[in-house]
């Protein structure tokens, strides 16, 4: 499944046409579904009217039957009324009564026990057909007891003429047997008393012979039940009299069909849809008349819905070919289509490990496709002049990168990489340090000895890179000519401006201190242009005061101050530039002079002021601060510590 | 359709002296004095498995005992073949037996099968039976329904009875406010006939205080004291019967349905075979909870005592009058 889902995914040929043939199922499935509906609802409703007519027409038919026997009843019960008391007169009225209907069974004029006492306990005037005569007896004796039988009763104990529930007649003297039902009603004396019943019995072998060979639909079938239930007329012969509609609910409850026997017990008319044996079949039923009987006809699904649901199947099976052929054609074609998109797709695979002169198929088409082929095109011709353009570009960087890297050795060998520590000297130790933001810095700082005294300086020029790089190299190399002569900081820098603002053309400046430390006594004679202020570590940790004077290279003729200071041994002058106080961390916030004199603070309180000391703490502090965000600016430090005894 | 029941009464025992008489009278009528001829009591159904298993597994066979059982047409009474010497053996109820001495005529129980009553009574929808005072109330044309007639006078309700062939039709057409009916056959021929039943609109007798035994096969003790073997014998098998059948349901019915076909009766295997389930519950005594086929003293006692109350004997009918 992961690996068809996969497939999908790759092939757009396949999912666009997946896409269509769904659209399309949908709109044939809803398009489908309304025309089934529509035709099964006419279909079922044509079944309906059928069954109603077949069972119309039935009932009709019988109602007309039924009250001709209600009419000949009647008037042979007025006879019997007229003449109570002659007993032989009731053969003659049970007699006539059969010659003038020859389609009835039978008929009794039966009287209650010892009604004529001539004539014994038992008095009923019988008549019967016998073949193609007429036989008329008196019936009634210890064996058939009729006035416990159900015609005898019913109209007795109901008041009311009725038709009683079908039975199978057996004549045992000719071994026959006829379903009959008979319409009974009483007899009454002068005095209103109740007498006797009159039974008109009418085989109803035709009726079910009849209703039993209607079949509205090939495997249809009609059936007949009594007021109890009990089939009359079923395909199924063995049920006949001995089953009713509800003894199969009586192991295996079914609702449905219980219904439907109580509606037909009702003498209700009506359609149901009635599971039999696992088939769905549509049950019509109607009474028969005033019988008490019902009958119905149960016609299967399949039969009302064959044909329709074999067309059904032909159209479901075509719509089903019709949209696997149009998923298939439609792969094919969109497949076709995008063939030069694959080949495209091959070539930029080509183009992009390094073949960038391979050849674009030709597609002369004038399509969206076309048109890519064409873009394409142009983007391998502006790729492959991109690509020489930027092998060029990348061989002058590299040539440029080794010249920086030269410049950058240049520039690290002008500063001083000899730092006296105790063991070479009893006056003073230095150290420094410089780390450039790129190749080449603009920062700088210089320190030499003459006559007894030590002269450094430290500065920042404005910009980076390559100038500063430069206006550092003139700065270095000016403050080492003018210092060879000159020993008062305030004249050096003084000094120093004249010459930088003459040559400076760019209009770059330099912040710049010049101390010149006498090593005999301490002093120290120093002049700041526009730098930060040293930090002095020794009995405590300050800034030492510095003049307000602008940085060097700025104005021509600024007069630039000179102050003096007391430095005691054992203390350590800290100088550094702006890289330092401006570091800054990933959230742009800055390392800051507090930090500066906080870290020296805990330098001083550990006694690890000495000049590498103290550099590499201030090192390891502002590392920490910065993190992994980069380098803004040139970052230089440099400690002497005054160690004369 | 209302009948008097004193003068039925009159007219019953009037009709049973004749018939003994009759039957002295043909007491030397040719008979096999080899075969039983065995007559139930009803048309062919599961009432009856018991012997058609017997007959059928050849047990009367192998008991050395002919037996022949014969059915009645719809309209004859069992009594009267017996008391015609006809068939030597039918089933009988309790309280039929009892009348049937009373009226003269010695009877033997040779075998007791039923230990409970399934008579009951049922009522239109929604209407107690015991709150129908003057119901019309169907009851068989024969000679069952004395505990019914009993239980009427006591209660004071005065039913109207209806004497019918059948109650069914008349009942579902609502001729009838009631009609009684055996638990293993009317009671589900009303099911069958779509009648809804509630347990209560049904009256249950055995539930009331007249749990009376029913079927028991009977002899009359003229006959039996002249073969007391072959009755033993057969009373023997017959049980072996049931308590085959009681094993073996479906065999059983298997075998019913056979006599069924044979006498075209109007029935169907569900409605027999749910026949026998209730006859065979019947047959296992509430207190032991066994298959015990033996006539209780007490229940003796208790149907005389109902019966002599409601004038429908003369005399108390003992247990060991009925007993071998």
């Amino acid at each position: 499944m992961r690996t068809i889902i996969q497939y999908i995914r790759k092939k757009l040929s396949v999912r666009v046409s997946l896409w269509v043939v769904l659209f399309a199922t949908v709109i044939f499935v809803a398009a489908l579904g309304i025309m089934f509906y529509q035709s099964s609802k006419a279909i079922q409703q044509e079944a309906i009217s059928r069954a109603s007519q077949i069972l119309d027409k039935t009932s009709l038919y019988v109602e007309g039957i039924l009250n001709r026997v209600e009419v000949a009843s009647n008037m042979t019960k007025w006879l019997a009324e007229r003449h109570p008391d002659e007993p032989d007169s009731m053969f003659v009225y049970s007699r006539s009564m059969l010659l003038k209907n020859p389609d009835f069974y039978s008929c009794s004029i039966a009287f209650e026990a010892d009604h004529f006492k001539e004539k014994g306990r038992y008095f009923s005037a019988y008549t019967k057909h016998d073949g193609d005569s007429i036989r008329t007896i008196q019936g009634g004796s210890e064996n058939y007891q009729y006035f416990y039988m159900d015609w005898y009763l019913m109209p007795m104990l109901l008041d009311k003429p009725c038709w009683t529930e079908p039975y199978v007649d057996l004549d045992a003297a000719t071994n026959t047997s006829e379903m009959v039902t008979t319409y009974s009603q009483v007899i009454f004396d002068h005095q209103r008393r109740k007498i006797g019943v009159i039974n008109t019995s009418l085989s109803i072998s035709w009726l079910s012979h009849s209703i039993s060979s209607i079949k509205p639909y090939p495997n249809s079938y009609s059936i007949m039940v009594g007021r109890g239930g009990t089939y009359f007329v079923h395909p199924d012969s063995t049920k006949i009299t001995r089953q009713t509609i509800f003894t199969r609910t009586m192991e295996k409850p079914d609702t449905a069909l219980t219904a439907l026997g109580h509606a037909m017990q009702r003498g209700e008319e009506g359609m149901k849809i009635i599971n039999l044996d696992g088939e769905d079949c549509y049950v019509f039923y109607k009474p028969l008349g005033k019988t008490g009987c019902s009958m119905a006809i149960v016609c299967p699904e399949s039969d009302i819905f064959g044909s329709f649901k074999r067309v059904r199947r032909a159209v479901m099976a075509m719509v089903l070919l019709g949209l696997m052929l149009m998923l298939y054609f439609l792969i094919r074609i969109i497949t076709r289509e995008l063939s030069p998109l694959r080949r495209l797709a091959d070539e930029a695979e080509n183009i992009a490990s390094g073949h960038f002169d391979v050849q674009l198929p030709d597609l002369h088409r004038t399509d969206e496709i076309g048109q890519l082929s064409h873009s394409f095109a142009g983007m391998q011709q502006s790729l492959v002049q991109y690509i020489s353009e930027l092998k060029e570009t990348t061989s002058q960087k590299a040539s440029i990168e080794s010249e920086l890297h030269i410049a950058s050795s240049i520039q690290m060998g002008m500063l001083p990489d000899k730092f006296p520590t105790k063991a070479d000297r009893d006056d003073v130790q230095i150290y420094a340090s410089l780390t450039p933001a790129k190749d080449v810095g603009g920062d700088l700082f210089d320190f030499y000895f003459r006559d007894e005294k030590l002269f450094f300086c430290i500065g920042d020029v404005s910009g980076k890179g390559v100038p500063a790089s430069l206006f550092m190299a003139v700065t270095r190399a000016v403050f080492r000519t003018v210092s060879s002569h000159e020993s008062v900081p305030n004249r050096i820098m003084t000094r120093m401006n004249e010459i930088i603002v003459e040559m400076n053309k760019t209009h770059m400046f330099v912040t710049l201190f010049v101390g010149v430390l006498d090593l005999p006594t301490g002093l120290l004679h120093y002049c700041n242009a526009g730098h930060d202020a040293p930090v002095l570590v020794g009995d405590g940790v300050g800034e030492l005061p510095c003049d307000s004077n602008i940085p060097v290279g700025v104005m021509p003729s600024w007069q630039f101050t000179l102050q003096d200071a007391q430095i005691f041994p054992g203390t350590t002058i800290f100088l550094f530039t702006d890289g330092l106080t401006e570091a800054m961390d990933a959230e742009f916030a800055q390392f800051q002079i507090n930090r500066v004199t906080d870290v020296a603070t805990e330098a001083l309180a550990n006694h690890q002021h000495e000049p590498h000391q103290i550099v590499d703490l201030m090192t390891d502090a502002v590392h920490q601060f910065v993190g992994d965000a980069e380098q803004s600016d040139d970052l230089t430090m440099m400690a002497i510590q005054y160690i004369k005894k | 359709m209302q009948h008097d029941l004193n003068d039925e009464k009159m007219k019953r025992i009037l009709i049973l002296m004749i018939t003994v008489l009759l039957a002295l009278c043909q007491s030397a009528k040719a008979q096999d004095s080899e075969t039983i001829v065995f007559t139930p009591q009803w048309t062919a159904q599961a009432q009856f498995a018991g012997y058609y298993v017997a007959e059928a597994k050849g047990f009367y066979r192998e008991a050395g005992v002919n037996v022949k059982i014969e059915h009645l047409l719809a309209t004859q009474s069992a009594v009267k073949r017996l008391l015609n010497n006809d068939c030597q053996a039918t089933t009988l109820q309790l309280c039929q037996a009892l009348e049937i001495v009373d009226g003269g005529v010695p009877l033997v129980n040779i075998l007791q099968t039923s230990m409970n009553n399934a008579m009951v009574i049922v009522s239109a929808r929604g209407k107690n039976p015991l709150t129908q005072k003057g119901a019309r109330v169907g009851i068989w044309n024969v000679e069952f329904g004395q505990l019914a007639i009993c239980m009427s006078m006591k209660e004071r309700l005065d039913y109207q009875w209806v004497r019918c062939a059948q109650g069914i039709n008349l009942f579902v057409a609502g001729a009838l406010d009631a009609t009684l009916a055996m638990s293993y056959n009317e009671y589900y021929q009303l099911v069958q006939a779509g009648f809804e039943m509630n347990e209560k609109d049904v009256y249950r007798f055995c539930n009331h205080g007249y749990n009376v035994q029913e079927d028991g096969v009977y002899m009359t003790r003229e006959y039996y004291e002249k073969h007391p073997e072959m009755a033993k014998k057969f009373a023997q098998a017959s049980r072996k019967g049931w308590e085959w059948a009681a094993q073996h349901p479906e065999e059983a019915i298997d075998i019913v349905m056979r006599y069924v076909e044979k006498d075209h009766i109007s029935t169907n295997r569900v409605m027999q075979r749910l026949m026998l389930k209730e006859v065979l519950r019947l047959q296992i005594d509430r207190e032991s909870k066994k298959r015990e086929f033996r006539l209780r003293p007490d229940m003796v006692r208790q149907a005389n005592k109902m019966m002599l109350e409601n004038l429908m004997l003369s005399r108390e009918v003992g247990y060991k009058e009925l007993v071998e």
